[in-house]
């Protein structure tokens, strides 16, 4: 019996996720970026994006596997592939979601051992069409949720052989559950509730281990030292060797340098920093090219324009500019002197730690100057200028170089440093807002002097320094070792998330309208076949009302505890087996989905899959609860056939509905719903779904 | 006594100097003035201590004739001050004894709660916020009252013969209390809410433990009390919240400056501002009504246009239309006024029999200045591509006709009924020819649209961004220039019913316009801070500064009291983990009095910390040191009661008298340690003055705080 239905489940899976998996044969949402960042891998080029590297491995891997060769350009949804090899990438990731049904089936089976559980859990992973739409496509969400269901499922394993402790099984799922909960970081940073979720549930075990007085403590100690290894040690090894790999991989220049410090970028080949060379320290008279530290941050820029009338003072524009160019040389000079000659025969100075330096704009040879106006869009800070004539200008163009944690009188040296300048007469430091200058400023950023001297984006760096008096050490100096990299792909990577903010006034996808199916999402949108990602509304509709059920029974099964109210032992038993799973998944479902409000993040529908997860599982337990207990409220005569029919009146919804809705998976042709004539009018049952 | 004595005269002392306006008190102080004119603002904090501050400001004869423009503007002598900053230093001095009553009722010595007293009573940060017209210091004494209330309610449950007091008096007296304490300090600030919730909390886990867990009491019983506390902290709290802001908006009737976050039939309520525009303003929407359409949620708009086209090519390389500009516009102009007809209509005067629009008609606008129709079209709108683009109507003779007729839809027609009402119809306009409905995007135009915001034709129909209303309305009164026949139309306005709006529906708007609007934009401030900085005392906030001298007021905390109490909260954690371990294994260490005491502690302390701090981590906005204050005051008493524990705990392993002697004198050490540093930073306190540099420089103990140096 127990076969039967997971093999039955297991073809109806595969039958649903490969249907017309190569349907609709263009690039579906955002198949643009994770099947571009996937070719990456392929050709080695080094790009950025927010999430971590492993789901796009995966689909590199995929590709490879099906011997693409990366040569599509992904440029936007609705392109054709044509020719190109795509299923491969597709099936890969089409696997890894079609594993989410077997594997809900196992945790719930594990959880409860009870079949029709199971078997119900089952069902509505394998019936929603959220999920299944969201797990057909080149996407990060297959990988990420596979990730969480396994880590699930192994540490559900795992408890079960807490009376086994030490033996090879409870090692091997131990260790299992660190090696998923690694994938599911590795490929979105959101993996890391399931890692929550797998922590209580370890400090809960420790706890009753704990307790055992039998025991002593040093057992204790022991079980804990085991989890450390394979829950802490073992999966921090795992994650920093995925993103070796990574580092490794894409080792040409690509897409991603800019967002990367100047010392990052000497690792690429292709990049120019690769196998250049500089003077190590800084002197009096050197050309430089200073570079904004902040993430993305662009080169000190100058040009021959103006800043229009009405813009604070009327002199020469200072931006910054995030390309190479000739505008971007600056000499530096001491604050009293002329820029001494290249060629000259003086002495060397080197500029220090605290040293009042004038900065003269190479091709216009004005000073870097900055007075008590407003700056161009941030009005409270001051404007920057480029000021004065063949080099001469006046007090206001001094300014004083603090090197960040620097000693007294340290050489300023390249790369190496980061240091602020701060004006000497107005006390404010040289910095750059990031906002772009309109029309006039060419849509570069504007460049101010802020009164807040802590700004944390008034940090400079010298990233070119030509001087032909002091000797050229190779780039390679300043080469980062992995570690370095791996810290700051992750500074990479979080300040790029914090960025993701939903711009004023721009509708957005709130947390509140996802439990409830309030809205999809549109994968393919244009001519021909439409996919749109929405979940099966009866099972959506219906885990909201079993949680709320759950909720209930605990309450209510609390107070008569508490009250000292006995129920028979049989009932009791189907209580505690199902409010002890639904324990636990209801938790794992709000560790997923609470921390969803408190981010100021931009936020998409799909983000609720993973707590859909649990609230699926939850709903089969619940499910599975219901159908064993309302029968026996019924006469001893039709309890059997009562629940048949409970069973049978369950599951044919779920797959009437399933069927109701496959278009959206499968692909509409008709038009807009909300003309009668189309195949889908009657199905919007919420105004807001947009098919 | 000795202690409240002492805080009366710390917190009295120069109460009226500086004479000029410090750091919030410029809103405080304008809101207090502005109850006393009777003028309706919006602040997104609820109104109770701004009450009491503008009662204060009342008695002390406050006219609200003081313009609160910058901080640092010297009062004159129509401002009683005095009064006013009364109202914050009374509560502030209030919360000693506070403490004290809270402390010893945690079962601690007096010493102890002498010990807490003097922890909040020489804190530099609660001495100077509770010196001048700030809300902290009244929310501490709400919160505090309430917390003690409820401590004293618990005692009751929790005495011998909790049966003899249940239903008693004093057992109403302080179940009511607490809960209507804890909802004033609600009242004050919305994080007053969790003081509330802590209270709830507790009340409800002796609830759990003393009455559910009590099988002597029968069912009924158990309803009774569930009743009761249900009834003591939601409906009492429901009723105190609701009267705070029947207050509020009983008194304001006035229009005043922030009407305009309002929704116009809220604006057309308050006497003067709109109400005097509105006044006499057709009711009805008819053929020939001329309209400002102003985007009712969200930030205010209105519907505008101007005689200036879509760039021919975008910067981003798109094609537009190349027809008139339609935005929404941020403030009042000639240029909003549109006038509505029916499609197959030419003439434009209004005449009776008045020809009403109601829901599901089709309507035309024109825009009055320029005379072009409202027009929507399939093309991609300027600054959000995936929406249509909204003209006005320009025939360049390319082949693109004019599709201009638009459907009016009232959304709430239940309550108002099918005709287009000025005010009080919620509209959306649809696009006949496409069905997109015309909307606000919330992206702003770049140069070429003067950076007004994009208005486009939404797919999306059903959503608050496509909603409308008719703000100013009159009808055209002549076909041209040349016909004039105004006095024949004159008679046939409608007069205008004044627009009443009930209690609740305004009570109802201003709850979700001050949830949903934040009206703050101070990103980039100087002196924001990160929780995780409050625990280190990273930086202060620099409340005022005086012209003449460095002289200057510094919100920061007693950094020794701070530091120490940090470290206390650090091993009270220990030690309650250490303590349930070892009771896990069966082994316990202390007497159990004193782990009674100590879990006990735990409950209301320490998770009234947590309370008060973990959702500041959670927020978005921008924080400063003053946010820290509540958390911080349960952190003190944490701290007051671990130095008893640890006292315990010295006599517990040394039998010697020595070592018993040796704790006090550390203690004592450490009090004058905190009365020195409190000595040193008092200056900053009170913006005692004059000050140099070098004296504020040496108070500069760490790199972080930023002190204003502006003389020498």
């Amino acid at each position: 019996m127990w076969w039967t239905l997971f093999g039955l489940i297991l073809i109806a899976t595969a039958a649903t996720r490969f249907y017309k998996l190569d349907q609709p044969d263009h690039i579906c949402w955002d198949e643009t970026h994770f099947g571009k960042f996937g070719g990456y891998y392929i050709n080695r080029t080094f790009f950025f994006d927010v999430h971590p590297p492993l789901g796009k491995m995966l689909i590199g891997l995929f590709g490879y596997l099906d011997g693409y060769n990366a040569t599509f350009a992904f440029e936007k949804p609705g392109d054709k592939y044509e020719d190109y090899p795509y299923m491969g990438m597709r099936a890969g990731c089409a696997i890894m979601g079609a594993l989410l049904v077997p594997l809900s089936f196992l945790t719930v089976w594990e959880m409860t051992f009870s079949l029709s559980a199971a078997t119900f859990a089952g069902i509505s992973i394998l019936l929603d069409h959220g999920m299944l739409t969201l797990n057909r496509y080149i996407l990060l969400d297959p990988p990420l949720l596979f990730f969480i269901s396994a880590s699930v499922y192994a540490t559900v394993k795992f408890h079960n052989q807490r009376d086994r402790a030490f033996s090879f099984p409870w090692w091997f799922w131990l260790s299992a559950t660190g090696a998923m909960l690694v994938g599911s970081v590795a490929v979105k940073f959101v993996g890391v509730f399931v890692v929550f979720l797998v922590g209580f549930r370890a400090i809960a075990d420790l706890w009753e281990i704990l307790g055992d007085l039998s025991r002593p403590v040093s057992y204790t100690v022991k079980h804990f030292m085991a989890r450390a290894l394979c829950l802490i040690a073992f999966p921090v090894v795992l994650y920093m060797g995925i993103f070796y790999i990574h580092l490794q991989v894409l080792y040409l220049s690509g897409p991603g340098d800019g967002y990367f410090s100047s010392a990052f970028q000497t690792h690429l080949e292709g990049n120019f920093l690769h196998n250049a060379s500089t003077p190590r320290e800084v002197a009096y008279g050197s050309l430089l090219t200073l570079k904004n530290s902040v993430t993305g941050g662009g080169y000190l820029h100058s040009h021959m324009h103006l800043y229009p009338a009405g813009v604070g003072a009327k002199q020469q524009q200072v931006t910054t500019y995030s390309h190479k160019d000739g505008n971007n040389r600056w000499f530096i000079k001491k604050f009293n002197k002329p820029t001494p000659l290249w060629n000259s025969s003086d002495p060397i100075e080197l500029v220090r730690n605290g040293d009042l330096i004038r900065l003269e704009h190479r091709p216009t040879r004005r000073n870097l100057h900055s007075h008590k106006e407003p700056a161009p869009v941030s009005r409270k800070h001051y404007q920057v200028t480029g000021y004065g004539e063949n080099g001469t200008g006046d007090a206001n163009d001094v300014w004083r170089l603090v090197i960040e944690s620097g000693a007294e009188n340290e050489p300023l040296e390249t790369m190496r440093h980061k240091f602020k300048l701060v004006h000497y007469l107005q006390n404010c430091v040289l910095s750059t807002t990031k906002k772009t200058l309109p029309k006039w400023g060419y849509e570069q950023q504007e460049v101010t002097c802020n009164p807040n001297l802590r700004d944390g984006a008034a940090v400079w760096n010298v990233e070119d320094n030509r001087f032909p008096r002091l000797p050229n050490v190779s780039f390679s100096a300043y080469k980062l070792n992995f570690l370095q990299r791996f810290l700051e792909a992750h500074a990479v990577m979080f300040s790029g998330n914090a960025g993701l903010k939903p711009k004023d006034g721009e509708l957005t996808s709130r947390p509140w309208m996802w439990p409830i199916n309030l809205r999809g999402q549109f994968f393919s949108a244009g001519e021909g076949v439409k996919i749109y990602l929405l979940g099966n509304p009866i099972i959506w509709w219906s885990n909201l009302v079993f949680m709320g059920f759950y909720l209930t029974l605990f309450a209510v099964k609390s107070i008569r505890d508490r009250r000292g109210i006995i129920s028979s032992p049989q009932q009791l038993a189907l209580q505690e087996r199902a409010l002890s799973a639904c324990g636990w998944l209801y938790i794992g479902w709000l560790l997923h989905y609470v921390p969803f409000w408190g981010m100021g993040r931009i936020l998409y529908f799909h983000h609720y899959f993973p707590a859909l997860l649990f609230s699926s599982m939850m709903s089969g337990v619940v499910i599975d609860y219901l159908v064993e207990s309302i029968p026996e409220l019924l006469p001893s005569g039709i309890r059997n056939s009562a629940y048949h029919m409970l069973v049978g009146v369950i599951v044919s919804a779920l797959f009437y509905s399933f069927y109701l809705f496959a278009p959206l998976t499968y692909g509409m042709s008709s038009g807009p719903s909300t003309e009668p004539n189309s195949t889908m009018h009657g199905m919007r049952w919420l105004e807001t779904w947009e098919f | 006594m000795l202690l409240f004595g002492v805080a009366l005269a710390t917190r009295f002392y120069a109460l009226d100097q500086p004479n000029s306006i410090v750091f919030d008190e410029l809103h405080y102080g304008r809101y207090a003035g502005l109850y006393q004119k009777q003028t309706f603002f919006f602040d997104s904090h609820p109104p109770l201590g701004k009450q009491l501050l503008a009662l204060a400001g009342y008695l002390g004869g406050f006219q609200g004739d003081f313009k609160f423009d910058k901080i640092g503007s010297s009062y004159n002598a129509s401002v009683p001050v005095f009064a006013m900053r009364s109202v914050p230093a009374l509560t502030g001095s209030l919360l000693i004894p506070l403490v004290y009553m809270i402390m010893l009722q945690l079962n601690y010595s007096q010493w102890t709660a002498a010990l807490a007293g003097f922890l909040f009573l020489f804190d530099n940060a609660l001495l100077t916020q509770s010196h001048y017209m700030l809300m902290e210091p009244i929310l501490l004494f709400f919160a505090m009252s309430g917390v003690l209330c409820v401590l004293k309610f618990r005692a009751l449950e929790r005495s011998g013969n909790a049966q003899a007091h249940s239903y008693s008096l004093r057992w109403w007296g302080w179940l009511l209390s607490g809960a209507i304490f804890l909802t004033c300090a609600l009242c004050v600030k919305y994080v007053g809410v969790y003081s509330y919730l802590l209270g709830l909390a507790l009340v409800g886990h002796d609830f759990w433990e003393k009455v559910l867990g009590n099988l002597s009491l029968s069912k009924k019983q158990v309803f009774g009390h569930a009743c009761a506390r249900f009834f003591a902290f939601f409906m009492v709290p429901l009723m105190v919240y609701v009267g705070v802001f029947y207050i509020h908006l009983s008194t304001l009737v006035n229009a005043g400056p922030h009407d305009s976050a309002m929704s116009s039939a809220f604006q057309a309520s308050l006497e003067g501002g709109l109400s005097s525009i509105v006044r006499g303003q057709p009711l009805e929407v008819v053929h020939g009504s001329q309209v400002t359409l102003r985007h009712a949620h969200g930030s205010p708009c209105w519907l505008h246009s101007h005689a200036a086209n879509y760039p021919v090519k975008y910067a981003d390389k798109r094609g537009s239309s190349h027809q008139q500009q339609v935005t929404c516009y941020v403030a009042k102009d000639i240029n909003n006024w549109w006038i509505i007809k029916r499609p197959n209509r030419t003439d434009l005067a209004v005449a009776a029999p008045l020809d009403r629009i109601s829901h599901g008609e089709e309507v035309q606008l024109v825009h009055g200045i320029t005379g072009r129709n409202l027009n929507s079209h399939n093309v991609a709108a300027p600054a959000s591509p995936t929406k249509q683009e909204v003209s006005c109507y320009v025939d360049h003779n390319v082949s693109m006709p004019a599709q201009d007729v638009w459907r009016v839809e009232i959304t709430n027609r239940e309550e108002i009924g099918d005709v287009w009402h000025a005010l009080e119809s919620m509209v959306r306009l649809i696009h006949v020819n496409t069905s997109v409905a015309l909307a606000f995007s919330g992206r702003l135009l770049p140069e070429w649209g003067h950076n007004q915001h994009e208005i486009v034709g939404d797919v999306m129909v059903n959503q608050p961004n496509t909603i409308f209303n008719v703000e100013e309305h009159r009808y055209t009164r002549n076909e041209d220039e040349k016909d004039r026949q105004l006095e024949l139309m004159t008679t046939d306005f409608i007069p205008l019913e004044p627009v009443v709006m009930g209690f609740w529906e305004k009570f109802f708007e201003l709850q979700i316009r001050m949830l949903f609007i934040s009206n703050e934009n101070v990103q980039n401030h100087m002196y924001t801070s990160s929780p995780w900085e409050w625990l280190v005392l990273t930086r202060g906030i620099a409340y005022w500064v005086s012209p003449e001298s460095n002289a200057q007021i510094h919100l920061l905390g007693n950094i020794f009291v701070w530091y120490s109490a940090t470290v206390a909260l650090g091993v009270y954690c220990s030690l309650l983990i250490f303590y349930l371990l070892r009771q896990r294994r069966q082994c316990y260490d202390i007497h159990e009095e004193a782990w009674n005491q100590f879990r006990t502690t735990g409950e209301v302390l320490l998770v009234g910390y947590v309370f008060h701090f973990l959702p500041y981590f959670f927020v978005d906005h921008t924080l400063f040191l003053h946010h820290y204050l509540p958390a911080l005051a349960f952190k003190l008493l944490l701290n007051a009661a671990l130095v008893e524990h640890l006292y315990y705990l010295t006599r517990l392993v040394f039998a010697k008298q020595f070592f018993n002697w040796m704790c006090i004198l550390i203690v004592l050490t450490w009090m004058s340690g905190i009365l020195m540093v409190f000595n040193k930073f008092l200056p900053l306190s009170y913006g005692l003055g004059p000050m140099n540099a070098s004296q504020i420089l040496d108070l500069k103990l760490r790199e972080t705080w930023d002190f204003i140096v502006h003389k020498p």
